[in-house]
């Protein structure tokens, strides 16, 4: 594997596992709470992979085109979260998320609006335990949904001239009965991810002198 | 404090929670920072009995970890303290007497009504064997190529082992989408290689190969998946099973199919060349028998037809015209019918290849106008014959007479065969063959004689048989079915070759081969003087002959000839006559084939007591005097039998004179 410019230390990596699988276990809960059904969620393993790597990993995985949730957000470290499901799985989704009490032209109409909904809890879930754990506060924008492949999800900020650095979080989600699972990735530019290990540390410092 | 911990269980319970491998419980409570602990987990942590089941700093979690684990653990930790819902995680733990254990500890967070945590209980599970087998079996994986993975119906993903990811060149996870793992394969025609329901449901057996691409490098490799299909009781299965690459062993298989392959082709090939040579071999033997069948009949047939021509060629000689006109045809008769006999005889010997051939370098285009009278007399006026001889035929060896004999077969064959007439034609040219270019015929120079015809032709059934002795296609009576035979010996026997092309309807073409022979044409030899030549009483001969009606022909048409004769039964009995000097002996007559002594040791051990004696030899079938090839040996004299009163007093005549001069 490409040694990244930036990379974070096992323990770093440990800390920030454990505080997205935070948010990701909030997410899980409010997502059963919508759906009503068995979610498995898997602990979260992270890498940090530059943009085209991150379209690959996720092209190597999924063979149909995709679909995203995107949120920005703002604080000490920036950058955008995005939740991705294949296409193939938006309606599924929607139709989980509705209580499969709809029809098809129904789910249709409503898939935009339900995806940006339940976007919004999984990414807020995780953006807003991240913030909260790391004693920082953050601000995001409204969900948007947009759809492609793995490039035009991974390099829509390609007149940047510093190719930014890729948070990525496989988090497969399992909903029973359902064909659903995504990925949670936070694109961060070099300065953010840097602010980010910094604020790790600090949490990883916090921790241990609990021992007292 | 909720009831969710096992820590309030009586000691019974948690005898039976050890024996399941569970060492310990705790009870981490978060609002009031505090932590309870069970006395199997106080005895694991190497902390006193009495502090199990009281409230203790919650930093006593983290006393028996294993230094190295213990960041990421409290790390973990204040994940959950901070809300996170699942605890999965697997650390050392170093006991009071130093020894080091593997544990999973599991726990959740539970929360109060306003969603904040407030406890977080777990379950300390002693999985020091199970981590030594998980070693076991990770070692296993990747020391022998086999991969892990298993799949819940109605999940859309499978858990993996990193092996599997490696065998199908995927990124290396736990869990990978079932969409994934398909998508690898280069076809669905050997099913999924993680079957969704409802077809997993339907599977009786995981066992399968399958080709696919690997993702990392492109490589097409052959998987094989075996496992087992487990159906839980609630109706969903789960499907466990391994996949190891077998593409070694397929390109194997393929190596040696085709091995096998090309070894059957091999073993047909061999077994239909030996077939040939078999065939080949069975040919010449059936030839070989009845050549030697034919022989021994045309010995003695020979011996007698001599007898019967000889003796009606006397009385026709010796009663002159006086005779009664019907006696005189009723003898001619007789006599035309032994000369038919004869002709016959000598069919078979040519067939057999033991005719005694006289070969003469010849010019075939001379042969062949000598032949137009003939022709035109054995053919009927429907038959347009057309003999066409190229310019500058090359000369070629073989025995004219013969040569004659089978041009004149084949004409015939091809008059019979164009029953409402057509034309006949015979030409001669000279032919350079290239190998193959008839089946059967070396290549070299040859000038081929071929006779056409387009009558009604053969299949190639019967073209395969023409040449056996006495097939005939015929009607009984026409033919004797030794005519081609004959060709075929006759050619062979000249070192040469023939070749027949014919199909239904569309006529035959039989061609002779006949080698080139360097040098000129010889003049044909003078025509042999009809009236019989006489001897002297001066001349004595020695006749020695086994049969006595052909020796007492013979000593009459000698004596008649005015030879002095002498006789004997044997070649015994004619040593004793020439090892006897009072008599001067001319010239030795000998048959060939006699019991004891042969004619040919005869003469040999006769020119050793007089070595100016001729020899004459005289046979039906003289397999000893004429050499393999059919050549008459040089300095040999033969007199075919049957023979007449003409032809004996000719011979003696040349072979006396010859040797005078």
């Amino acid at each position: 594997m490409i040694t990244e410019p930036i990379s974070l230390a096992e323990l770093e990596r440990d800390a920030l596992t454990e505080i997205v699988n935070i948010g990701v276990s909030r997410a899980a809960s409010n997502l059963r709470k919508m759906i009503g059904g068995e979610v498995l969620l898997s602990v979260p393993s992270i890498d940090v992979v530059s943009q085209r790597r991150a379209a690959r990993l996720i092209s190597e995985r999924e063979v149909s085109d995709l679909i995203a949730v995107r949120q920005n957000f703002q604080g000490p470290f920036s950058g955008c979260a995005l939740l991705i499901f294949p296409e193939t799985n938006s309606l599924e989704l929607v139709r989980a998320v509705t209580g499969g009490e709809l029809s098809t032209a129904e789910l249709v109409e409503m898939e935009h609006e339900a995806l940006a909904e339940t976007g919004n809890v999984i990414l807020n879930s995780c953006l807003a335990t991240m913030a909260n754990m790391l004693k920082r506060s953050l601000q995001m924008t409204i969900p948007e949904v947009i759809r492609g492949s793995g490039a035009t999800l991974f390099e829509v900020d390609e007149t940047n001239a510093s190719e930014g650095l890729v948070l990525f979080l496989y988090i497969n989600f399992s909903v029973r009965k359902h064909d659903i699972r995504g990925y949670i990735a936070m694109i961060m530019d070099l300065p953010s991810l840097a602010t980010l290990k910094e604020l790790l540390d600090e949490f990883i410092q916090r921790v241990m002198s609990d021992d007292a | 404090m909720p009831e969710t911990g096992p820590s309030a269980g009586s000691d019974h319970v948690r005898k039976l929670l050890a024996a399941a491998g569970a060492s310990g419980t705790w009870d981490w409570n978060i609002s009031q920072n505090r932590l309870r602990i069970d006395a199997p987990f106080a005895e694991l942590y190497g902390l006193d009995e009495t502090q199990a089941d009281t409230p203790l700093p919650t930093a006593t979690f983290f006393k028996a970890v294993h230094p190295d684990d213990r960041a990421r653990i409290r790390i973990a930790v204040a994940g959950m303290v901070a809300g996170a819902e699942h605890f999965s995680k697997e650390f050392r733990v170093v006991t009071a007497d130093g020894t080091v254990l593997w544990v999973h500890g599991r726990g959740e967070t539970h929360f109060d009504q306003d969603d904040q945590p407030e406890s977080f209980t777990g379950l300390l599970i002693d999985v020091t064997e199970r981590k030594r087998t998980e070693e076991r079996l990770r070692v296993a994986q990747s020391a022998g190529g086999v991969g892990t993975f298993e799949y819940s119906d109605g999940f859309a993903t499978v858990a993996v082992s990193s092996e599997f990811c490696r065998l199908l060149g995927l990124h290396p996870a736990n869990i990978l989408p079932v969409r994934t793992i398909n998508a690898v394969l280069t076809s669905a025609d050997a099913g999924m290689l993680i079957p969704e329901a409802p077809h997993g449901a339907q599977m009786e057996t995981l066992d399968g190969t399958f080709c696919v691409i690997r993702n990392d490098d492109g490589e097409r490799r052959w998987i094989t998946r075996r496992g087992e299909i487990l159906h839980d009781g609630d109706g969903g299965y789960r499907l466990i099973g391994v996949i190891y690459d077998v593409t070694a062993a397929k390109a194997q298989e393929a190596a040696l199919r085709d091995l096998n392959e090309t070894l059957e082709t091999r073993i047909e090939t061999a077994l239909a060349e030996r077939q040939l040579i078999e065939d080949a071999l069975r040919q010449a033997q059936k030839m070989e028998a009845v050549g030697n069948l034919t022989g021994g009949i045309a010995h003695d047939f020979n011996n007698l037809l001599t007898i019967i021509i000889g003796n009606i060629d006397t009385v026709l000689r010796r009663s002159g015209t006086d005779r009664d006109p019907r006696e005189q045809r009723s003898l001619g008769n007789a006599l035309k019918g032994a000369e038919r006999a004869a002709a016959l005889t000598q069919r078979l010997l040519a067939f057999s290849r033991r005719q005694p051939l006289a070969p003469k370098t010849i010019d075939i285009a001379r042969l062949l106008t000598g032949m137009s009278d003939l022709l035109t007399r054995s053919i009927a006026e429907t038959i347009a014959i057309r003999v066409v001889a190229a310019p500058d035929l090359w000369a070629v060896e073989a025995d004219p007479n013969q040569l004659e004999n089978v041009i004149l077969n084949l004409a015939v064959n091809a008059r019979d065969a164009m029953p409402d007439g057509g034309p006949l034609t015979i030409e001669a040219k000279n032919e350079v063959i290239g190998a193959d270019a008839f089946a059967g015929v070396p290549d070299g120079a040859y000038v081929v004689v071929s006779v056409s015809d387009d009558g009604m032709g053969m299949a190639p059934e019967t073209v395969a048989q023409v040449f056996d002795p006495f097939f005939t296609t015929k009607e009984v009576g026409k033919g004797t079915g030794l005519g081609l035979s004959m060709v075929y010996g006759f050619a062979k026997q000249s070192g040469g070759h023939v070749h027949i092309r014919s199909a239904l309807g569309a006529g035959t073409t039989v061609s002779l081969f006949l080698p080139r022979q360097q040098g000129a044409a010889e003049s044909p030899d003078e025509p042999d003087a009809v009236a019989a030549e006489r001897g002297r009483p001066s001349e004595t001969v020695l006749v020695v002959e086994d049969d006595e009606d052909v020796r007492a022909y013979t000593v009459g048409v000698l004596r008649e000839l005015g030879y002095h004769v002498m006789e004997a039964v044997d070649g015994i009995t004619a040593l004793q006559v020439l090892g006897r000097d009072d008599q001067p002996i001319s010239l030795l007559l000998t048959d060939v084939v006699m019991p004891s002594m042969s004619g040919t040791e005869l003469a040999d051990a006769a020119r050793s007591l007089r070595p100016e004696l001729k020899v004459l030899f005289m046979s039906g079938y003289p397999r000893d005097t004429i050499s393999p090839d059919g050549r008459i040996q040089a300095g040999v004299d033969l007199l075919s039998k049957p023979f007449t009163f003409a032809s004996l007093s000719q011979k003696l005549r040349q072979v006396m004179d010859h040797a005078e001069g």
